[in-house]
């Protein structure tokens, strides 16, 4: 096991926050001028941008188009400087691969597809600075990106990465100490990294329908559920600050150009 | 209507605006857009700063690692720095390997850091022929509105004078190396300054042009000027300029320093 303790006595975090509490988050949406929707989001120390170009037609080969719905493509970038060792390659190796796949398979749920057939929605993010659950930031800027882009979605598709951190050795509440691991919900790199087992999930949080889900490390399936339940609630809680954002970005980007014209 | 005109004339639609001495944007044409500097925003850098000209926005974010010098330069470092032109900063680029357009960029970046001499590349040795720093300058372009070589030169100044340095301690007998807590920050030289002009119709200079004035212009013209004197004019092709036009823009360049310089120096003492 790690050679710290993710959780104090008290049941605080090493950052000081409770097991349930996301990170800071602050995010902008409409940032740059050239993309159709973007957005920048900061939770906790990582910072994420999203650009959305589309819909458009197909680039590149007509035999990627498909007849009854939209294509989107995704592409999952770090920046070199984004992390503690210099990465070599911002993009194409097998995590960014995977990580862009799990983007464009989370955004095939939420956007309402059938609307362009034979058109193509790209969604590009770049993450640069990362400190833990990157995934997550990326999902969450990139919705904020479509809702700039007005592309019409399902609903809001949020996403939290929650860590199940051993209970402290030395509890001060012998309750939670028999129910076992505790649910850290928007991990950071150091809860990420400590060895514990991860769960990501994106989801439609109005709803509660799960998206995308992943379980990193053997995790017991008596724990699935309440971690589950945590990262549900995570993931709603994530859509709040969103919906305020949105609703607080057009109210005054109509101020603006009503004051222009 | 005047967007359905731009779409169609495009050319005509500018040579319309700059009949009257006007830029789309409002800008006379020999105006410089507003600049904004952030400097020190990615925590996880060596060094780091954040550049708006305009709608173009470029950040640089350096990291140093510890390398081999070069056998014919043993007591020497390196810089590396490239620029990144991402399709999320213009529906132009596409995903895949680096284009042309940004390794030249990356080239003229190199370029511009050995002819300013803003850097001694000996200070970044440590041991000769043992150990020296590298420093990898990266410039993601995140919203590409033109005169990019210009925020990329701004940021990268800016970047390198928010850097610091560990000690590093080498031990002959063991070969082994020692990174210290105690940073020092990194010793700039000189300056460089870059600004950028585009010819449209063979004979009107723009300054500091928007994306969409490169793509109508007829030429482009990049002069780097550092500490009153010139370091670097790169013309790539385009319509001729006579000497007069030349003079001017190397005049410009030069006003623009001050202006430039006290940005970097404000942006600097507001973050330390």
């Amino acid at each position: 096991m790690a050679g710290f303790d993710l959780l104090s006595d008290q049941g605080l975090r090493l950052d000081g926050r409770r097991s349930n509490e996301l990170r800071k988050i602050q995010c902008k949406l409409g940032v740059f001028s050239q993309p159709d929707g973007s957005s920048y989001l900061e939770q906790g120390n990582t910072k994420v941008l999203a650009a959305v170009y589309g819909p458009h037609e197909i680039r590149g080969s007509r035999a990627k188009r498909l007849l009854d719905q939209v294509l989107v493509n995704c592409q999952y970038s770090m920046a070199t400087f984004s992390t503690g060792e210099r990465k070599r390659r911002p993009r194409g190796d097998r995590k960014s691969q995977e990580m862009s796949s799990h983007l464009r398979q989370t955004f095939e749920a939420a956007i309402k597809t059938e609307l362009y057939p034979r058109s193509q929605i790209d969604i590009f993010v770049e993450v640069l600075q990362a400190d833990g659950g990157n995934y997550s930031a990326c999902v969450n800027a990139a919705t904020l990106a479509l809702v700039d882009a007005g592309i019409p979605l399902h609903e809001y598709v949020t996403s939290c990465t929650t860590v199940l951190a051993p209970p402290p050795a030395t509890s001060w509440d012998d309750e939670k100490l028999e129910e076992g691991e505790i649910a850290l919900v928007d991990a950071s790199h150091r809860e990420e990294t400590s060895g514990s087992p991860t769960l990501t999930v994106a989801a439609l949080a109005d709803s509660g329908r799960l998206v995308l889900c992943q379980v990193g490390q053997r995790l017991h399936l008596d724990r699935m559920n309440r971690a589950l339940e945590r990262a549900l609630q995570g993931c709603k809680d994530v859509r709040d600050v969103l919906d305020e954002a949105v609703r607080d970005h057009l109210a005054n980007c109509g101020i603006s150009e009503a004051a222009s014209s | 209507m005047a967007l359905q005109y731009k779409t169609i004339h495009p050319v005509k639609y500018l040579r319309d605006f700059l009949a009257h001495n006007v830029r789309p944007d409002g800008r006379g044409l020999l105006k410089f857009r507003p600049m904004a500097l952030n400097v020190r925003s990615i925590s996880s850098a060596d060094g780091s700063a954040l550049v708006k000209i305009g709608n173009t926005s470029v950040i640089c974010g350096i990291k140093a690692e510890l390398a081999t010098p070069k056998a014919e330069e043993p007591d020497r470092g390196f810089i590396v720095p490239n620029v990144e032109l991402s399709p999320l900063s213009s529906s132009k680029f596409r995903p895949g390997p680096p284009s042309e357009e940004a390794q030249v960029a990356s080239q003229f970046v190199f370029d511009v850091i050995l002819n300013s001499g803003c850097i001694d590349t000996k200070c970044l040795c440590i041991v000769p022929d043992k150990l020296a720093w590298v420093l990898y300058c990266d410039l993601v372009c995140l919203n590409y509105d033109g005169s990019v070589l210009d925020a990329c030169i701004l940021a990268l100044m800016a970047a390198l004078n928010t850097v610091s340095l560990p000690e590093v301690e080498y031990d002959h007998e063991k070969s082994t190396t020692t990174v210290k807590t105690e940073r020092v920050p990194l010793k700039i030289l000189s300056m460089p300054v870059s600004t950028t002009h585009a010819i449209f119709d063979d004979e009107v200079l723009l300054a500091d042009p928007t994306c969409e004035e490169e793509d109508l212009a007829s030429g482009t013209i990049t002069v780097v000027v550092s500490e009153g004197k010139l370091c670097s004019v790169w013309k790539p092709g385009g319509s001729p300029l006579t000497e007069s036009q030349m003079d001017g823009c190397v005049d410009r360049a030069k006003n623009r320093v001050s202006s430039v310089l006290d940005l970097i120096n404000t942006a600097l003492k507001s973050s330390s």
